[in-house]
């Protein structure tokens, strides 16, 4: 289950650019302070994610991580890179 | 009753619906308790089954054993029986069935400290709804450890939940790495752990078998009903309309609704006062009794509608999830200011009383954001001070002067508190800078589906929060009012008894006066004779350069207790017909004259000046208590104490100066 994306045709965005509604797959995580906090939240590679809702300032952004929802600030969504869905 | 054998933990994630299990299992034989030198809350109650007793203890929700927080870190201590803490004998892993992978991070973590335990799945409903269908006999052969459905709300699973705590075992099935609790000392002596990234996602792995194992995903329903409340909760308009609808409610909850048994409160230690002071003899005891402890506590027991009050709408909000969506909406503002999402609640309960709020920041995980929300909630007008303000710009202001389409003194009153406002957004943004080179704050917040709040936990809370406040606190402002009752009621040699005989001697020639009016003419006189007198004319220099004499002096020293007994004071030291009502004292005070200059004594210039220091400075001894309590130490109170006196004094001078040039 846990795989990364290695097709390279892939497009790989930062979870703080999908638009709502968009769903996608966790491909990595970026070092950052904050990365094992959010792998113990359940963002971890080959997980489903997708935009759920925007604050009314668009920062934070609420994402779907696998059936529940994490309210996270932009800066802290672009540590996850993730490969949309097509279709 | 038997005596209760075993100690069981209840542990698990946040919102996993553990403390409603608590709550369900052990009834009313609870108790929750502040971990001495923290604010950590520490729940353990008797838990009775068919055959057993047991001593349950409710541990607070976590993500992971690798934390840093204070309340989390706890969780561990307890878990490895270190500091002072008796290691569990069993435990009872309660994990909601709709987020099975996360709530298993924490599962396999914790098998490995080799304590007995049994698993709980909670939230069985919403895991259908979304078409997961969980083979409990496969997961429990998984997790290789008793495992049964529970639903906390109904009851449902309780006899299963009975049974099955008799057979707690240590998993065999699960355990990977042996090592965690070495590592995890190692992890809270700031050691550095290799490869910690790696064994969270190598968890990960074990655990993605073990739900490809047990659990079948269908197709879920449509989008939930809390899908449709995000959108609204969390729109640009409707989000911030009903936010401002919710906290409205909430701030006139507490401004009103606690005046009720504020009223009560005050009367009835006024009238139990006015018995004694009947039945008791005339010594320095009854005294002390009559007019020094007995205000001090009425004076703690009368903030704990407000507290209640407060706690019952907060514990609505996070009971029902909505708490974390007003964080939501709100931390792109608040961050802007050096806080945090979590800081608006707190901040908007400031402009009731500060004492709830401070108490409410706990909520803020980042202690920086914690306790810079707590260090500028002091600023939110509070409503002790509305009666202060309303004396005041009736002083200031003439009732019918206007400014443009408003009322000039509502224009006033409403500057008073931006005042507060602004200053807060200053200081707070300045308390940023300040520890910027420090970790950065997060948001990372789970966003719990909406739900009914429970009423039991409701309550629970307003009463433990009530409790609490009264042991702790309490004991400071009870003492701090026995003091202050002591300095404006005693002089220094016989100044008190030479001061009433001299009103007596000098009234006994008028006739035509009550006795009333007599007895207001001696308190005045003793008032004025008191240490708190005297302190008044002594600090008169300093504050005669903000426009103040030395019977505000004596007010402001007396309004530490708290901000409204500057009316009282002021009452008393201008005796008027109309006894409490401010209008008698206001023109009581307008018809004084400066003897030197022939000028009103108590102008606009002084009340507006007086209006400036009271928004500003924190003259509130139980606010100094509580963040002394909340912060563990004299350090954050006694700056805040300082930075706000000098500032509301250098405000309070400008706008004295300035108002006497230009009015």
């Amino acid at each position: 289950m846990i795989k990364f994306a290695e097709n390279s045709k892939s497009i790989i965005l930062n979870a703080s650019e999908l638009h709502i509604g968009q769903n996608a797959r966790i491909t990595r995580l970026n070092d950052s302070a904050i990365t094992h906090k959010l792998f113990e939240m359940g963002c971890v590679p080959g997980t489903k994610i997708s935009l759920e809702f925007k604050s009314p300032a668009g920062d934070p952004i609420a994402l779907d991580i696998d059936g529940y929802i994490l309210g996270l600030r932009l800066s802290e969504a672009e540590i996850i890179q993730v490969e949309p869905e097509i279709g | 009753m038997d005596e209760p054998r075993l100690n069981i933990a209840l542990i698990g994630n946040p919102n996993c619906g553990k403390t409603t299990l608590f709550n369900r299992l052990t009834g009313l034989r609870q108790k929750t308790s502040n971990l001495p030198g923290t604010t950590v809350d520490q729940k353990r109650g008797i838990w009775k089954t068919q055959q057993h007793t047991y001593y349950l203890n409710d541990l607070p929700g976590i993500y992971s054993l690798y934390t840093h927080s204070e309340e989390e870190i706890m969780v561990v201590e307890s878990l490895l029986g270190i500091e002072n803490f008796q290691k569990p004998d069993i435990l009872i892993y309660v994990m909601d069935a709709s987020n099975l992978r996360r709530n298993l991070l924490l599962f396999s973590q914790v098998s490995e400290l080799g304590i007995p335990a049994i698993a709980v799945l909670t939230m069985n409903d919403t895991a259908k709804r979304r078409g997961l269908a969980i083979d409990m006999a496969k997961l429990e052969g998984e997790l290789g450890i008793k495992t049964c459905n529970v639903n906390p709300k109904t009851g449902e699973g309780y006899s299963a939940l009975e049974l099955n705590i008799t057979e707690a075992s240590i998993s065999q099935t699960f355990p990977f790495q042996n090592h965690i609790e070495a590592r995890l000392v190692d992890f809270f002596n700031h050691k550095e752990i290799k490869g910690l990234a790696a064994e969270t996602l190598l968890r990960y792995k074990r655990i993605e078998t073990v739900v490809q194992t047990s659990t079948t995903k269908a197709l879920g329903l449509a989008k939930n009903l809390t899908h449709k409340l995000d959108k609204i909760f969390t729109h640009k308009l409707w989000g911030f309309l009903a936010f401002a609808a919710i906290m409205l409610t909430i701030f006139q909850g507490v401004f009103t609704l606690a005046d009720y048994p504020m009223t009560w409160i005050e009367n009835g230690f006024a009238i139990l006062a006015q018995t004694l002071k009947v039945a008791m003899p005339n010594v320095f005891l009854s005294h002390l009794l009559i007019d020094g402890i007995l205000p001090g506590l009425a004076g703690v027991l009368v903030f704990i509608p407000q507290i209640a009050i407060l706690f019952f709408f907060i514990s609505i909000l996070e009971d029902s999830g909505y708490m974390v969506r007003a964080s939501f909406i709100t931390d792109n503002l608040m961050r802007k200011l050096g806080l945090n999402g979590r800081s608006v609640i707190p901040l908007i309960g400031g402009f009731a009383c500060a004492i709830p709020s401070i108490l409410a920041t706990r909520s803020i995980k980042n202690r920086h954001e914690r306790i810079a929300t707590m260090f500028v909630i002091p600023l939110m007008s509070c409503s002790a001070r509305l009666p202060v303000y309303v004396l005041l710009v009736a002083i200031a202001v003439p009732t019918n002067s206007h400014w443009g389409p408003f009322g000039l003194q509502s224009v006033v009153m409403t500057s008073a508190y931006f005042l507060g406002i602004i200053l807060a957004a200053i200081i707070s943004k300045a308390m940023y800078w300040f520890r910027k080179k420090e970790i950065e704050g997060e948001f990372i917040l789970e966003m719990p589906a909406f739900q009914m709040p429970r009423i039991e936990n409701v309550l629970k809370t307003v009463w433990y929060k009530s409790a609490s406040f009264v042991q702790t606190a309490g004991k400071i402002i009870l003492f701090i009012s026995i003091v202050l009752w002591f300095l404006s009621s005693y002089g220094p040699g016989d100044s008190i008894e030479s001061a009433k005989r001299q009103v007596t001697l000098a009234l006994s020639k008028t006739t035509n006066i009550t006795q009333e009016e007599k007895t207001a003419e001696i308190a005045k006189a003793t008032l004025e004779a008191s240490y708190a007198g005297q302190m008044g004319k002594f600090i008169e220099p300093a504050i005669e350069p903000l426009g103040y004499d030395w019977k505000t002096g004596i007010a402001l020293i007396s309004s530490f207790v708290a901000r409204e007994v500057f009316v009282g004071t002021m009452n008393t030291l201008f005796p008027n017909n109309s006894g409490k009502d401010i209008k008698g004292i206001r023109s009581k005070m307008q018809s004084m004259k400066n003897p030197k200059t022939g000028k009103p004594l108590y102008g606009a210039a002084y009340a507006l000046s007086l209006i400036v220091f009271y928004a500003f400075a924190l003259q509130c001894v139980s606010t100094l208590a509580v963040m002394r309590r909340e912060t563990g130490g004299w350090k954050w109170p006694i700056l805040q104490f300082t930075l706000f006196g000098t500032i509301a004094y250098i405000a309070s001078f400008i706008t004295f100066n300035l108002a006497n040039l230009f009015l």
